[in-house]
């Protein structure tokens, strides 16, 4: 072997060994809100959004709606109750409930109360205001407008894996039950499938 | 040609090893040395040192095994929501890991063990699950502990044919399942958990816990399956067995007792003969030394009664049996390692400086890979006890091989109607510092 190509060889051989102990940087883009962002498989900001905006519109569409305006002449008011994390991942169902709330708020088409522990909070401010507001500011208690309908959830999964593939399948599951009456006025239904691939090698 | 490709390969490895083993800082003392040292405040009833030791460790938290110690170590001294923030992380950093490294068996091949990315045994992956969703029950987040035993069937799912079941991580996921009223998952999980018993108690697995047939059986009986209720009491010879009356006056405790700790491995090195070279060559690889420690026997009162526990997990079993798995690829490795490096050394036998640093180096970095999670308990014993609704004192007695109580753990427990009430600890040595009987409310606590 030449000396020539010797070197040529260490040389190659010293930028494995760099690029072996070198860590890789990190960077950062910025993209819009709103962009499907599929990176782990997981559940993710795309299908929270995706459903809550699919179901918000289904039940608004619904005869319930309608039905409830001409026999009570106004808006109902609905509460979200809890959904049920039983998939195979730690969903954060808040940000889901969020963004189901705001759907049914900025919709206009029914009225919204604050959930029970955000209530909490509110009646201790109303408790507070009591002894140290002024008297024509002061918020009285027992004044709170009750709920005529709640909506209760679940998240479910299912998922078949071989090594190195996966497929997940979604389903959420929601219900409308009037309060008082326990009469169930809508039930949405919206199913998401994936499949995940993993690579059989890394460096 | 090919030789002379083979003869290029050869002179690269060798250029890689010698640069690299210029530039790193190769530390010689391996994984088992540092464990010893984690280990020390344990031993002596202060998990807090031990915590501090590991928490200094890997800041980045990139490193699998730390932070798999400093989950442990979080949830020794109570810290269940950290615990679990960590777990969170090695999990992900194990998904990672999943395909095969290129760059590692080049370094597997010519270095040595310690540089395969550590993902954890089968049995160490699926009891992360296992620790994260006891953390959840200590938090009284069931739903996420639910979260935790599926993902750990989707592992098992994934790993195929054989899907390495772990029969503890199926009895607890029946026990969740029971709490969240879904009895039929619960008789699944039992059953499952029953067959790893069956098939491999009294090998890295203990035998059929009594409790188990009892949870079987009842659950047999309240999903209404009376002829497989009837077979199931003749096959576990539990034929007086009968389930307690459904009473809404009654509750049960459920005491978890993480007891001892894991076997650590050590370093051997042998020399064995190629046949390739016509040498002995000296490997490293990793063993267990010494036998199972004897542990102290809990004994659990409560409402004035005495139960014993009963072990559910044999963790020391589990790693033993693990590594005889594993040896073959090992010693495979390690065999081909012991060539390349000598070869390599063969090609640079002109007195030259280089031609020393690469003997040198090739005996200093033949490292066994000692890493295992060493803060994993060595057993864990389960014992489930009827109680009537309302608030018991829950005493655990720690006897040494003599019978003398060496140390009582005791936590005020709320009984809920047909619900379970959850007692986890972890017992190495007597706490220092803290009182004996000293009680702590922990329902009180958890809020």
């Amino acid at each position: 072997m030449t000396l020539v190509t010797s070197r040529v060889i260490s040389l190659f051989a010293l930028c494995i060994s760099l690029f072996l102990l070198s860590g890789c940087g990190q960077t950062v883009t910025r993209v819009d809100a709103n962009s499907v962002t599929d990176l782990s498989g997981n559940w993710n900001d795309t299908d929270s959004r995706l459903v809550a905006e699919e179901m918000i519109q289904d039940v608004l569409s619904r005869a319930w709606l309608t039905k409830y305006n001409r026999s009570h002449g106004r808006a109902p008011t609905v509460i979200v109750g809890t959904v049920r994390n039983l998939s195979h991942e730690h969903i954060n169902t808040q940000t889901f409930i969020a963004d189901m709330e705001r759907e049914l708020i900025n919709s206009g088409d029914v009225e919204f109360v604050a959930s029970a522990t955000d209530r909490k909070e509110v009646r201790g401010e109303v408790q507070d205001q009591d002894l140290h507001a002024s008297e024509e500011t002061r918020k009285s208690l027992g004044q709170e407008i009750g709920a005529d309908f709640m909506m209760q959830g679940s998240i479910n999964s299912i998922v078949d894996a071989i090594s190195g593939e996966q497929a997940r399948f979604y389903q959420i599951d929601l219900t409308l039950v009037e309060l008082g009456t326990n009469r169930k006025v809508w039930v949405g239904q919206k199913k998401i499938k994936k499949t995940v691939e993993k690579g059989g090698f890394r460096l | 040609m090919l030789k002379l490709n083979l003869s290029i390969i050869f002179y690269l490895l060798r250029r890689i090893l010698l640069v690299s083993a210029c530039m790193m800082l190769i530390s010689c003392a391996t994984y088992s040395q540092y464990a010893h040292s984690l280990r020390d405040g344990l031993l002596h009833g202060d998990p807090d040192t031990s915590l501090a030791i590991a928490e200094k460790k890997d800041p980045e938290h990139k490193e699998i095994i730390s932070s798999l110690e400093k989950g442990m170590l979080r949830r020794m001294t109570d810290d269940y929501s950290g615990s679990n923030k960590i777990f969170e992380i090695a999990k992900q950093e194990i998904e990672k890991l999943y395909g095969i490294s290129v760059t590692e068996n080049i370094a597997s091949l010519t270095i040595n063990d310690t540089f395969r990315g550590y993902e954890g045994d089968r049995f160490e992956q699926l009891l992360l699950h296992a620790f994260m969703a006891m953390n959840y029950i200590q938090l009284e987040r069931l739903d996420d502990a639910r979260v935790e035993m599926l993902q750990a069937n989707i592992k098992m799912m994934e790993w195929g044919d054989e899907p390495d079941e772990d029969a503890f991580l199926r009895y607890l996921e029946g026990i969740i399942y029971e709490n969240l009223n879904e009895e039929d998952n619960a008789l699944i999980s039992y059953r499952k958990a029953l067959i790893v018993y069956k098939e491999k108690g009294g090998q890295h697995y203990p035998r059929i816990p009594d409790i188990l047939k009892k949870d079987l059986l009842r659950l047999l009986s309240v999903n209404g399956l009376n002829s497989e209720f009837d077979k199931t009491k003749k096959e576990l010879s539990m034929v007086t067995y009968k389930p307690a009356e459904i009473n809404n006056q009654f509750g049960e405790l459920v005491v978890i007792l993480n007891n001892g700790l894991a076997p650590i491995k050590s370093e051997a090195a042998l020399p064995i003969f190629s046949t390739e070279v016509q040498q002995n060559l000296r490997i490293a690889f990793p063993v267990y030394r010494g036998v199972k420690g004897v542990l102290d026997k809990p004994v659990i009162e409560v409402a004035q009664q005495q139960f014993t526990m009963e072990k559910v997990e044999d963790i020391d079993a589990l790693a033993r049996y693990s590594l005889e798995q594993k040896m073959p690829g090992i010693m495979a490795r390690a065999t081909a390692r012991a060539v390349v490096k000598y070869n390599t050394q063969q090609s640079q036998q002109d007195g030259s400086f280089a031609g020393l640093l690469l003997t040198v180096t090739n005996l200093a970095t033949e490292r066994a890979d000692t890493r295992s999670w060493t803060t994993l308990p060595q057993e864990i014993q389960l014992q489930r006890i009827r109680l009537p609704v309302g608030e018991h004192q829950v005493e655990i007695q720690m006897k040494n091989s003599a019978g003398k109580v060496v140390d009582v753990m005791s936590e005020s427990v709320i009984i809920k109607s047909e619900r379970s009430s959850f007692v986890i600890k972890h017992w190495n040595a007597p706490r220092i510092g803290l009182p004996i009987l000293q009680v702590v409310p922990q329902t009180e606590e958890r809020k």
